[in-house]
């Protein structure tokens, strides 16, 4: 690639089923052959299978949808972010230049960012994690996750960076190493308070059997869903934790203003 | 030049053509590294994307080519009525100028007499046998964005096209295999191509990150798309 000259073109015949573009870490192939989720505006081109429908893409509210996004997407927060992918045919996807990669999942769950996950087989189930900003997948099938750099496999225990981390599998009991107390530290979670000002404070802690997933750089995957799931939990808060929280927030705003 | 269907050999075959093109042509594009280019000029002017010199040897003048990118009033006027923008500046002297823009992958592809269609953002250069002018890419249902016109670039001579988020991906297109690509996505395409524009992905206008456009455009006939990794 490095004299610049276009690489050859790729068809159908010559596309891999269900593996990264030759030489590009940044873009996917499925061989669709059913159906998909997959985040709204990540499909980049496809070629539909010859003789068949073509490849739809419908939101989950679809009234012929609704049945089999109901037992497989229980992530109200995200609906209005996915998609169906339904039809026949090479679907090429792509994630903002990030890197794609594609797991297997055999009878287990695994945790991941939600921003990180980009697309998952419609055999598999999918649920909000209890740790804000994560989702679960159960089952059995692919999904295909997207890493700022190459993802790295390490085992429990280990502590983490959470700006590092992609999601986890199997592990038993994931759980929060804060200096500071829940709130503070979900917040620093939010805005990168911590994770600017002096680095380390905060890290997840993985003990017990599984594996953790990491991605070799700390710039976190953007999440456009965080604000909005912000909201949503500030409705939990009681009247003193609102009044905290308007405080932290008017101090980081002083902050911004130097 | 373009490709016969089902031609594996379109990657080699444009190497050969490239390789004869620069050395009958003055002008030098290469690539100082994957998101880097070169360009050896001797008297002769090249064009270039506003703003993408990174640095220059010799003596070299950088001027603004005009409201219609260096194609004269009428493509400008055209530019303004369509709303397809060309910011191109005329580089001439004699010396070695580097080009960058956003840290993006670049290709340079060789023409022989044929068009090639681009969006114009991800033009980074073109030699001066080029002409550049207004393409209209198919019906305009919908509001603003990139709108559906793109710039179409004929001649003899090299083009340096920029790829966001990683490598660009070339894609054949024969009467057998059709090609849909999103309108975000794409960059460039060559050949005896049909371009529709394609409305039923309706699920990009949903509330999201990116409320852009609902729709893609769809590719028939004998052509290679390239795209990119990221959406603009």
């Amino acid at each position: 690639m490095s004299d610049g000259v276009p690489p050859a073109p790729l068809n159908p015949s010559t596309l891999p089923d269900n593996d990264n573009v030759p030489g590009n870490h940044y873009a996917y192939c499925v061989k669709l052959d059913g159906q998909l989720f997959m985040q709204t505006g990540r499909m980049i081109a496809y070629y539909p299978a010859p003789h068949s429908q073509g490849i739809r893409f419908e939101p989950l509210t679809t009234a012929n949808l609704t049945g089999m996004v109901a037992a497989r997407f229980s992530a109200p927060l995200y609906t209005r972010d996915w998609v169906v992918a339904t039809g026949s045919g090479h679907l090429i996807l792509g994630d903002r230049g990030y890197d794609i990669n594609s797991y297997d999942l055999t009878d287990g769950n695994l945790t991941i960012r939600a921003a990180n996950l980009l697309a998952f087989d419609a055999s598999l189930e999918l649920k909000q994690s209890i740790v804000p900003g994560f989702l679960t997948l159960i089952g059995t099938g692919k999904f295909l996750a997207s890493s700022s750099g190459p993802v790295i496999f390490a085992e429990p225990p280990i502590r983490v960076d959470p700006d590092a981390l992609v999601g986890w599998a199997d592990c038993p009991s994931p759980s929060h190493h804060y200096d500071a107390n829940w709130m503070q530290g979900f917040l620093g979670a939010a805005m990168g308070f911590f994770g600017q000002n002096s680095g380390e404070e905060r890290q997840f802690d993985f003990t017990g059997a599984g594996t953790v997933l990491l991605q070799s750089s700390e710039k976190a995957v953007a999440d456009p869903q965080l604000l909005r799931q912000l909201e949503g939990q500030v409705q939990t808060l009681s009247v003193p934790s609102l009044q905290q929280l308007q405080r932290t927030i008017q101090q980081r705003l002083a902050g911004q203003q130097h | 030049m373009l490709a016969e269907p089902a031609d594996d050999q379109q990657g080699d075959r444009e190497r050969e053509i490239g390789s004869c093109a620069r050395i009958a042509d003055m002008q030098s594009f290469r690539l100082e590294s994957p998101r880097m280019l070169a360009v050896d000029i001797s008297g002769d002017t090249i064009r270039a994307a506003t703003g993408s010199m990174v640095a220059y040897t010799g003596q070299v003048q950088f001027k603004h080519a005009g409201m219609g990118g260096g194609d004269g009033l009428l493509a400008g006027l055209k530019r303004r009525a369509t709303g397809e923008s060309l910011s191109m500046m005329a580089c001439s002297g004699t010396g070695t100028v580097w080009f960058a823009k956003d840290a993006m992958d670049v290709i340079i592809i060789e023409l022989a007499g044929d068009t090639l269609k681009a969006e114009s953002e991800q033009l980074l250069a073109l030699s001066d046998k080029l002409t550049t002018d207004v393409a209209f890419a198919g019906l305009r249902g919908m509001s603003s964005g990139q709108g559906l016109f793109t710039t179409s670039v004929t001649g003899y001579g090299t083009v340096a096209l920029l790829s966001a988020g990683g490598p660009p991906i070339a894609l054949e297109v024969t009467p057998q295999y059709p090609l849909v690509v999103d309108k975000d996505a794409y960059i460039a395409s060559r050949g005896q191509l049909n371009q529709t524009v394609v409305t039923d992905v309706s699920w990009r206008n949903l509330i999201g990150e990116s409320s852009g456009e609902a729709f893609s455009l769809r590719f028939d006939g004998h052509g290679v798309v390239y795209i990119q990794p990221e959406e603009r």
